[in-house]
């Protein structure tokens, strides 16, 4: 393995934390189980490759704009969550995954089936980032996300989400707008997906539809729910794993999708909180 | 004319697929996304059946058999050990398990397309601008077969009735006496057993049969039972026909933005939206 | 303080409520009975926002309250329990409290800057933890409480809103003797401290022992109203409660 593939892997092992938090404020914290988050991603990528590439904004523009659009469409998005619970508002996120990619797809603005290529590399005062650099940026904004995300824990907002995880009924009870605190979680969820967009976007240097299409929610699931849904640390220690698992298990290649497959069942039926979840073995095993 | 019969192809397809999916959902509350495994798995036993005895019936009959089994040990072995569990468990553990078995399948039988030529003996029909090939001709009688002994099964016997009891309220039922435990297990054996019907079919029809075959219908069956109403058979059935016939006269007419898989998610949102229930109330209650 | 005028609810073809009015003094504890489908529960949901009614309206404080979100009602001074307890079952004893506490900020930008866990709000949250007899418990996990325990935290939950009224819905159920004892002391306290109670109960000596007064609703209409020695005494509630089976006694 060479120093700048591991950079790669650690770039994308970044951009897959913030996306797993990301949706963890929607799964763990508000209770809305979304298998679309992928679309999001790739809302926040193209925002960022458009701007870039057709209309020549700079890096801390199209940065901004990402997660900006990123949550104003995890707000509009999110309006239709307002009238579907539970298995519907699965359902409803798969299909908006499928919706979102087509439309990157068969849209010539947005490059069709090619994507879009020949981003600039991103640059900071004039200067550009080598692969290690980039790395070491996009942890830059894991750690900012991991901040976000405690000080999120300690304030109303989280006590709001729990409510209506929990009860919908006894949280509007209590006086919390259970509308309000979705369109909150979606619109929160949307921008941080967005940055993780823009930093994919920069890092590959092109977009494509499929690079967001519904496996990739799928994966982002997997993640959060894998290492413990609703804490800080398993969504974390998913995307860690899931993204060197894969390369880790490179020397039983033939057998990578199967084994994978196969520990997502298992963990799911003996640690169904995650491995850092609030009953994983992990967690109780640092308790310890 | 063509069209129709294309779309009455496609549509018994769905239908078939869709009709575990909507009991399983109707019973349990999973959505059983290694649904789309399954009818991988019932298409390369009735291939591989069909290269060692060289009889087509048997090949498929083999083939629904086991398949059928191996949907109830996924019951037995895995959904029946989570149920008491909070909903996203099984529903991660389901697509864990698509994963695995579309990769097992891969390992198994290799990567690429095979072909599943058969020759059923029987004339193509002929008519004024239109053809049905043996194969349509084949698919259509069983479908149609399979639909009128699928609702005798639920009408006219004490297992369907208890199927239909289990559906309307699983601790009532057990509670009135009904052996839950082998209903639902018999309604994994029954829903797998017409996934397989619906692979070996859809193998015959394309002439090939591949690992990754159900990642399409995974989601597309979601479709047809959101538009017919979760947990109702012959919603499941009008909205497998409905999507269908839709899909196929769009492709027919040109110049439409979206491809037709994004139509019918777009189709499946609103109706999530604003007639949750479905476009079909549930015959049942 | 709460009015209820001529309020009626049908679903579908079912007539759950016709046109039920009735008033509810403040500082009273009132009772609401009658046999099972009387359609109590609806009525709560009704005054709580749950349900809008048919026809008919519901008025607090002189406002009209029937269409609001009950989000909007619970920030008017309306707290409920639930006839199956709604705890926050994740949540500590202590957080279920707090989370009780924000109805003004829930609306507001402070959602994003302010925390529950400030020294005002947990000495309040333990008194009122005190009150309900659930101090020694203030951290366990709200689900791993029994269920008598959960219907008290629920109590103490609803009581964090500070609300003027407070609707209960089955509060003895599920409760032994002595836990019945307690609660009808803890109605006093609660409604010493200016808070207005509005209950729904089944179990007819708890009722007319603690209610000041009482409205009886039978298949969806008020058949009586008055003090508990009237009401008992009634013949239509003791045809209402015969007919269904069960027994009244005072």
């Amino acid at each position: 393995m060479t120093l700048d593939y591991l950079y790669t892997l650690i770039t994308f092992s970044n951009i897959f934390i913030i996306l797993s938090l990301s949706l963890n404020v929607l799964i763990g914290y508000a209770g809305q189980v979304s298998l679309g988050h992928a679309a999001f991603f790739g809302i926040g990528a193209y925002t960022s490759a458009v701007l870039a590439v057709k209309f020549g904004l700079g890096y801390g523009t199209t940065l901004l704009l990402s997660v900006l659009i990123g949550g104003f469409f995890g707000f509009l998005l999110g309006l239709p969550s307002l009238r579907v619970r539970h298995d519907f508002l699965v359902l409803a996120t798969i299909g908006l995954n499928f919706v979102v990619v087509a439309l990157f797809k068969y849209i010539d603005f947005f490059g069709g089936p090619y994507g879009i290529i020949g981003l600039p590399a991103a640059k900071f005062f004039g200067k550009e980032l080598g692969t290690g650099g980039y790395a070491l940026y996009t942890a830059f904004w894991v750690v900012i996300v991991i901040l976000l995300m405690i000080y999120i824990e300690k304030i109303y907002l989280r006590y709001g989400f729990e409510a209506i995880r929990e009860n919908e009924d006894a949280a509007e009870s209590i006086g919390v707008s259970v509308p309000l605190f979705k369109i909150y979680a979606f619109t929160i969820s949307g921008a941080l997906a967005g940055l993780a967009g823009n930093l994919w976007a920069y890092q590959m240097g092109m977009v494509f539809p499929d690079d967001f299409s519904f496996p990739v929610s799928i994966t982002i699931l997997t993640m959060v729910v894998l290492g413990g849904v609703g804490t800080i640390s398993g969504p974390i220690l998913g995307a860690v794993l899931l993204t060197f698992l894969p390369e880790l298990l490179r020397f039983i290649q033939d057998y990578r999708l199967l084994l994978y497959g196969i520990i997502i069942v298992i963990v799911m039926m003996y640690q169904p909180s995650g491995l850092l979840g609030r009953q994983g073995i992990l967690r109780k095993a640092f308790k310890r | 004319m063509q069209i129709v019969i294309n779309a009455l192809v496609l549509g018994s397809v769905y239908v078939l697929i869709s009709i575990g999916l909507t009991l399983i959902y109707g019973i349990l509350r999973i959505l059983h996304i290694a649904h789309a495994g399954i009818y991988t798995l019932g298409a390369f036993l009735g291939l591989t059946f069909y290269a060692l005895t060289g009889n087509f019936w048997l090949a498929l009959i083999l083939s629904m058999v086991l398949t059928g089994i191996a949907g109830v040990g996924v019951y037995s072995y895995i959904y029946r050990r989570v149920l008491s569990k909070e909903r996203i468990v099984p529903l991660v553990i389901s697509i864990g398990l698509f994963i695995a078995m579309q990769d097992l399948y891969r390992l198994i039988w290799g990567a690429y397309k095979k072909p599943f030529a058969l020759d059923l003996g029987i004339n193509d029909i002929k008519g004024k601008g239109f053809v049905i090939t043996q194969h349509q001709i084949l698919i259509l009688s069983l479908t149609g077969i399979s639909l009128i002994l699928l609702y005798l099964l639920m009408n006219k016997t004490k297992l369907g009735k208890a199927m239909k009891a289990c559906a309307d309220d699983l601790v009532m039922a057990g509670a009135l006496g009904i052996n839950v435990e082998r209903v639902v297990s018999f309604a994994f054996f029954l829903g797998s057993a017409l996934a397989a019907l619906a692979g070996v079919l859809i193998g015959v029809y394309e002439n090939n049969v591949y690992p990754t075959m159900g990642d399409e219908v995974s989601y597309k069956a979601f479709v047809v039972i959101v538009l017919g109403g979760f947990g109702s058979l012959s919603g499941a059935v009008v909205a497998g026909f409905i999507l269908s016939f839709a899909e196929t006269l769009l492709v027919a007419w040109k110049g439409f933005l979206l491809p037709r898989d994004a139509i019918a998610f777009l189709v499946m949102i609103l109706v999530l939206m604003f007639k949750p229930e479905g476009l079909f109330r549930r015959a049942s209650t | 303080m709460l009015r209820v005028i001529d309020v009626s609810k049908s679903f579908g073809g079912l007539q759950a409520l016709k046109g039920v009015s009735f008033e509810v003094e403040e500082g009273r504890i009132h009772a609401l009975i009658g046999p099972n489908g009387a359609g109590k529960t609806t009525m709560f949901n009704i005054i709580n926002g749950f349900l809008k009614p048919t026809s008919g309206r519901v008025e607090f404080l002189g406002r009209r309250i029937s269409g609001l979100p009950p989000h909007r009602i619970a920030l008017m001074g309306i707290a409920r329990t639930f006839q199956i307890v709604r705890t926050f079952p994740e949540m500590s004893v202590i957080e279920n409290v707090l989370a009780g506490m924000g109805k003004e900020i829930y609306r507001s930008w402070g959602v994003f800057f302010k925390t529950p866990w400030n020294q005002e709000n947990v000495k309040k949250a333990l008194e009122l933890l005190r009150l309900c007899g659930l101090e020694d418990l203030k951290d366990f996990a709200a689900s791993t409480l029994p269920i008598g325990l959960q219907r008290k935290l629920e109590i103490a939950r609803a009581l964090a809103t500070s609300p003027k009224l407070l609707l209960l819905d089955e509060p003895a159920s599920g409760l032994n003797d002595q836990e019945t004892a307690e609660l009808a002391e803890l109605f006093r306290k609660i409604r010493d401290f200016g808070v207005t109670i509005l209950f729904i109960e089944h179990d007819m000596r708890f009722t007319m022992g603690v209610a000041d007064f009482v409205t009886v609703l039978d298949y969806g209409e008020k058949i009586a109203e008055g003090k508990p020695k009237e009401v008992s005494r009634n013949p239509r509630v003791i045809e209402a409660y015969l007919g269904t089976g069960s027994e009244i006694s005072a």
